[in-house]
Order: C-alpha cells, then sequence, then structure tokens
C-alpha cells in the first residue's frame, strides 16, 4: 500500500524533501514507517523519543495502523518560547507528554 | 498549500496569513454590542534567543492540521467558557524583530471568561497546533526546541 509521508521543521532538513510517497506492507504501523526512514537517515531516527507523529491530520501513537492513502507527517515539537523549550526538556523525561511507545 | 482564511459560524477567525497581523480590523469585526470585554494576547518576536541576537524567525505550519487544530481550540473555547467570539491569527514565513507571530482575541460580557479562554488558547495552540519557528542569529540559525503535543492532543482511539 502507498501512504504519503510529510516531514516538518529540522526533520525536513535531514531528509531533503518535504514529502514522498512510501510503499508499505499491509498491517504497518507509523513505527514501521519511521524506522524504514531512521535507516535511510541515521540522523532522523535519533529524533524517535522527542518527535511526534500524525495520519490524517490527527496525532497519533506509533503503533497506530496505516492504510492505503493516509497522509502521515512526523512532527518535531512545537514552535514555543524560553519557557515553553524548558517544559519540552522535562517533557521528555516522562512518559505524559509522549506519543504513545510502540 | 497557500495561506487563507476562515470565519466560523460562531464568528471566529483562524487564520494563517504570511502578511503582518493587523489587528484594528480584527478589534472591530470581533466587538459586538452584547459584548463588555475583550482580552488580546499578542505575541512578537524577541530579540534574544538563549542569550543571544536574534536577527530575524522564520515561521512554517502544516498548514491543514494546524487550521484544524487551531478550529479546534476555538470549538473547545466555546464549549468550557462563556464567550463570544474567537480570533486565532498565527503569521508564517520571515518575521522581523518586534513583529507579532501570533494573535489571539476573545470577546465575552465579562471580563473573567475573556481573560480565562485567551490564556487557554494561547498555551494549547503553543503545544498542540503544528507550527514551528527557526531561529536566525548572527552566525547561524537553528530550530526552536518546542512543546511536545500532549497525551490528549496525541490520544486517539486505542492509545492511552
Amino acid at each position: 500500500m502507498r501512504v504519503r509521508v510529510l516531514f516538518y521543521g529540522q526533520l525536513k532538513e535531514i531528509t531533503g524533501v518535504p514529502s514522498e510517497d512510501a510503499e508499505l506492507s499491509d498491517g504497518a504501523r507509523v513505527e514501521d514507517l519511521f524506522e524504514r526512514y531512521g535507516r535511510r537517515f541515521p540522523k532522523l531516527a535519533e529524533f524517535r523519543t522527542s518527535i511526534a507523529a500524525s495520519v490524517n491530520q490527527e496525532y497519533a501513537g506509533w503503533s497506530a495502523p496505516l492504510t492505503a492513502g493516509d497522509e502521515v507527517a512526523f512532527l518535531p515539537p512545537v514552535s514555543g518560547g524560553q519557557q515553553t523549550g524548558r517544559q519540552a526538556d522535562s517533557a521528555r523525561g516522562g512518559p505524559a507528554n509522549r506519543p504513545a511507545e510502540k | 498549500m497557500t495561506a487563507a482564511q476562515s470565519t466560523t459560524a460562531e464568528g471566529d477567525v483562524i487564520q494563517l496569513v504570511r502578511e503582518p497581523i493587523r489587528a484594528q480590523g480584527l478589534l472591530d469585526a470581533l466587538k459586538a454590542p452584547e459584548d463588555g470585554a475583550l482580552v488580546v494576547f499578542d505575541g512578537f518576536v524577541r530579540n534574544k534567543f538563549k542569550g543571544g541576537e536574534t536577527l530575524y524567525l522564520e515561521y512554517e505550519a502544516y498548514e491543514p492540521m494546524a487550521y484544524a487544530k487551531m478550529r479546534e481550540i476555538g470549538a473547545e473555547i466555546h464549549e468550557k467558557f462563556s464567550v463570544h467570539r474567537v480570533a486565532i491569527v498565527h503569521r508564517l514565513g520571515r518575521l522581523e524583530i518586534g513583529e507579532t507571530s501570533v494573535w489571539i482575541a476573545v470577546s465575552a460580557a465579562h471580563r473573567g471568561p475573556a481573560f480565562d479562554a485567551c490564556r487557554f488558547a494561547i498555551d494549547t495552540l503553543k503545544r498542540a497546533v503544528p507550527i514551528w519557528k527557526k531561529e536566525f542569529f548572527a552566525g547561524g540559525a537553528v530550530w526552536a526546541e518546542g512543546e511536545m503535543p500532549s497525551q490528549e492532543a496525541i490520544s486517539g482511539p486505542g492509545e492511552s
């Protein structure tokens, strides 16, 4: 099945392209798609614990299943000021504000 | 996708723009005779970033999702607070020091809900709306670290 993949912020600078189509096997999940790109762009894999993903413009966990035609985006932490930057640091230390793991 | 604007059935204004935000026109459109209060949050570009001098910023958005999330914030405000109208406007592209990047206003019959709703809007926007900023300074540029979307924002069916 084919899905559309979008990258934003620093992720886009790592991949060098803002979007492309990806061919996946049936039953693939968001994390499978990200792992594929992580193999292709090792620096991207380092962002695994600090980014969010969306499917069809809704935030989605890493285990969310994909279907043909889905639009999947990988999203760095959204823009904040100094204060929000610190909150993001602490948020990364705990599970409360992270996308669902596995 | 080009920047566009929308006005909801409640008279709310949800916009992503690439030109300077013109607050006065928005204020005139928001105020109504039955209102007694209007609270504005004006977020603009600071000249300092982590102790260094900022030259300018660039904002980018995942536009369709940003619009959807901004509209959700407006709808949630009408559920939670006794307010009349909500405006949420975010500028994209290059912004100079002192220029407004995000402008939020809430009108209401009374000031309490207007203050509360305005605070809720900016805090939620910073957490949940997919907009990123890149800070340019002498000798380089860096993507600003922001907040992670809240668990509430992420949790969908089947996710805990």
